[in-house]
């Protein structure tokens, strides 16, 4: 049998390559812009399209999905050709996956900051977007098995297994969370409320850590790593017990974001069980990528690649180490809802994904430019200022995490709130937000100095878009020997391999979610809850608008400390017609489950357009558009309209007469503040966003019981 | 420390040790199948990133 002659596709990789350094820089320098808006309002730019609680998903959803999800299609179309000795199935649907996917991003660039959101955390895009990635996504996973079908290797490196995890895994993942009901070309409401709504968005936004930052990056460890130290894998027999271990046990860890909420206790418990069982497979993962050095110790004195691989698998290691720390209960109680969270998931972010990337970039562009790296003393200092960048940045988060989680949590010796008022913790760690800005600033500078490096040897060189190689082809199925174990079978066989990945997925997904879906003892009905008023609902719609749930939660959890400060703790029941949930999952700002009539109207009026007259020293941005900015009231037939589908109990015709209540409850609003010398007209913005502050929490206040 | 997984849990036990023996379950098929695996086949996956346009490398094993 004679060689095949065939051309590896390297253009499609350049691509990813550039788009991943393009977006990097984007989602970064936004990253920071947030950051110095923690500690210096103006930075807000006085205009709705910049406030933070727009800003802060175009960051994660920059990072996310534009800096990492590029530098995943960048190294699984490296690395997936020369595992399979072919091409890429087609060109075409390449093609199609790379602008598919940066026109997506464009959508999210423009969508977030106008306020288009359906305030699920990562998965903030709109209905048309979600259709958009489905499809793009769809057409991907084509691509892979189409060139996965013509390969000329019989058996599936480890590397592409944990491809295709994260192919249908992903899948899966974003069309639950993305179950939703349109009323508007831009606006949809979730089909799922409260709890349901949290298990599901959690189960997803926890799983999107696992299959989006996690497994392709371990693939792509698999196979880059073995090149840069030129020696194969530690263990291979590892490498396929963490996978399986990893992908079982990952789906079910997700309700350790809901700990203390109204979740039923069970499926918390069960996510923590599973969260400290992670750390054997994740580990896994870690030992088999450093212990592959062993023995090649002094190449990485030498080697900036190596560097950046040992330390962006030590930040793996550290952060699942954290992780399932950080779902035990006791050590929940202080972190959840502080910095603690922020500088886990960048060491994550910083130091797994980030260096990773780099790692591969510096690897992979010299050699499909056929050429050296343009300087090797830049790409050092590069690692240097990276890793220092990430200490400044993650150190400084711990320590306020620290102070500001204890802080909330001290009582005097009389037995009283030692810091009732929040602002004052928030006071505290401002310090401790600007040395993080610098942090965040010398890693976004390591990346510059990193495009420059890059650029200049891809202009030092010349792209071989199309390089040649030769493979035996396959032979013909029935002269191949009968295998000699299942899993060998298995690792030949792509779609068996894919169904037993989705089968390994499902088991989790189906014991956590399928109890609380459907056996309603799992969400207590209280009788006084009642659906949003006409107005109330426009108001909840321009809070999730502005996102104001990235800075403030609504859940009070069952401590003496959260009830004494905030009121009675939280409650399933209450939640029952809350499509989307907004328990938000950090407290820059205080919680706001029961901020309903603590305050008069003139307050809310006077804080949302200049928060500091009524709180001096508050890092919260100006809203004042609130206050000129008419109320569409055309969209109020449509929302009541969905809402009624999804099971909110308004009466049959009752949309007619909503914009009636509604102007009734608005003029009475306007009218009150009217009574505090505030003259305006009925018909703002701020009158249906202080309606639903007004409301929030006041159920439970009118009537304590609960009926099973 | 581990009070919480069982007071918690009133009830509810079922779901957790369901959940411990399907995992045991699956731990333990794995192994299995690692078990059953060849050093010969091993060695050649784990050299597959090393030999992108290796020729000679027979295409069954």
């Amino acid at each position: 049998m004679q060689p095949e002659k065939f051309y590896y596709d390297n253009k499609i990789v350049r691509n990813f390559g550039i788009a991943t350094v393009v977006w990097g820089i984007i989602g970064m320098t936004v990253g920071l812009i947030i950051a110095m808006q923690l500690y210096h309002p103006a930075m807000n730019m006085g205009n709705q399209y910049t406030t933070f609680g727009r800003i802060r998903p175009l960051h994660t959803n920059a990072v996310i999905f534009a800096f990492v999800g590029n530098a995943i299609f960048m190294g699984v179309y490296y690395s997936l050709q020369r595992l399979l000795k072919a091409r890429m199935f087609s060109d075409t649907l390449s093609w199609i996956h790379f602008w598919g996917w940066q026109l997506i991003i464009i959508g999210a660039v423009i969508t977030l900051p106008l306020g288009l959101t359906t305030s699920h955390e990562y998965a903030e895009l709109e209905w048309p977007i979600d259709i958009a990635i489905t499809i793009i996504w769809l057409v991907f996973g084509f691509n892979m098995f189409g060139t996965i079908f013509k390969r000329r290797e019989r058996h599936l490196y480890v590397a592409i297994w944990f491809y295709i995890a994260t192919f249908v895994t992903v899948a899966v993942l974003h069309i639950v969370n993305s179950v939703e009901l349109p009323v508007s070309a831009w606006k949809s409401y979730y089909v799922f409320a409260g709890v349901q709504d949290a298990l599901v968005q959690w189960w997803y936004g926890h799983n999107a850590v696992a299959f989006f930052l996690t497994t392709p990056y371990l693939g792509m460890m698999y196979y880059f790593l073995p090149k840069m130290a030129n020696r194969p894998i530690y263990s291979y027999k590892l490498s396929i017990l963490h996978f399986w271990a990893l992908i079982f046990i990952y789906i079910w860890a997700g309700p350790h974001h809901l700990l203390y909420t109204p979740l039923p206790g069970w499926a918390q418990s069960l996510g923590v069980a599973f969260s400290i069982m992670l750390i054997a497979p994740s580990w896994g993962g870690m030992i088999n990528g450093l212990l592959t050095l062993r023995g090649a110790w002094d190449k990485v004195r030498d080697d900036v690649v190596l560097k950046f691989m040992v330390v962006g698998l030590t930040a793996y290691g550290m952060a699942t180490f954290e992780g399932p720390m950080l779902a035990l209960k006791q050590i929940n109680a202080v972190a959840h809802f502080t910095d603690w969270i922020i500088a886990h998931v960048h060491v994550g972010a910083l130091g797994w994904n980030g260096f990773l990337t780099f790692a591969i970039l510096y690897w992979l562009i010299p050699r499909i430019y056929k050429t050296e790296l343009f300087s090797k003393k830049l790409a050092s200092f590069h690692f240097w200022i990276g890793t220092l960048g990430i200490l400044f940045y993650v150190v400084p988060m711990y320590w306020s995490g620290f102070t500001q989680g204890l802080m909330l949590k001290e009582f005097t010796p009389e037995g009283m709130l030692k810091y009732p008022n929040f602002l004052e913790t928030t006071l505290r760690i401002l310090p401790m937000h600007v040395m993080r800005s610098i942090g965040g600033g010398m890693y976004l500078f390591g990346v510059l100095v990193m495009t420059y490096n890059l650029t200049r040897t891809m202009l030092q060189g010349k792209l071989v878009a199309n390089e040649a190689a030769q493979a035996m082809p396959l032979e013909p199925i029935d002269s191949v020997a009968k295998e000699s174990s299942w899993h060998r079978t298995l690792e030949r066989k792509p779609i068996q391999l894919m169904v037993a990945a989705l089968l390994v997925i499902l088991v989790g997904t189906f014991v956590e979610l399928m109890p609380t879906m459907t056996i309603s003892s799992n969400v207590p009905t209280i009788a006084s809850v009642k659906p949003y008023t006409p107005l109330e609902l426009q108001g909840r719609d321009l809070y999730i608008r502005e996102g104001c749930s990235n800075c403030h939660s609504q859940t009070i959890r069952p401590f003496r400390s959260e009830t004494e400060r905030y009121g009675e703790y939280s409650k399933a029941g209450e939640f029952v017609y809350d499509h989307p949930f907004l328990w938000g999952s950090k407290r820059t700002g205080p919680d706001l489950a029961r901020i309903g009539g603590k305050y008069g109207n003139a307050w809310h009026y006077n804080h949302l357009m200049d928060p500091r007259l009524m709180s001096p020293g508050s890092i919260m941005p100006n809203y004042d558009w609130l206050l000129t900015q008419t109320l569409d009231t055309t969209s109020t037939i449509p929302k009541i309209n969905a809402m009624r589908k999804l099971g909110v109990p308004y009466a049959v015709g009752y949309e007619k007469v909503a914009n009636r209540d509604l102007d009734k409850q608005a003029q009475g609003i306007a009218d009150n503040l009217y009574l505090d010398h505030i003259k305006v007209a009925s018909n703002k913005e701020i009158i249906a966003i202080i309606a639903y502050l007004q409301r929030m929490g006041t159920d439970i206040k009118a009537s304590k019981t609960i009926t099973k | 420390m581990f009070k919480q997984f069982t007071e918690d849990v009133s009830g509810n036990q079922v779901y957790l040790l369901s959940a411990l023996g399907i995992f045991l379950l699956f731990f333990i098929v794995v192994t299995i199948l690692l078990i059953r695996l060849r050093k010969q086949h091993i060695d050649h996956m784990s050299a597959l990133p090393l030999q992108d346009s290796d020729i000679n490398s027979p295409n069954i094993l």
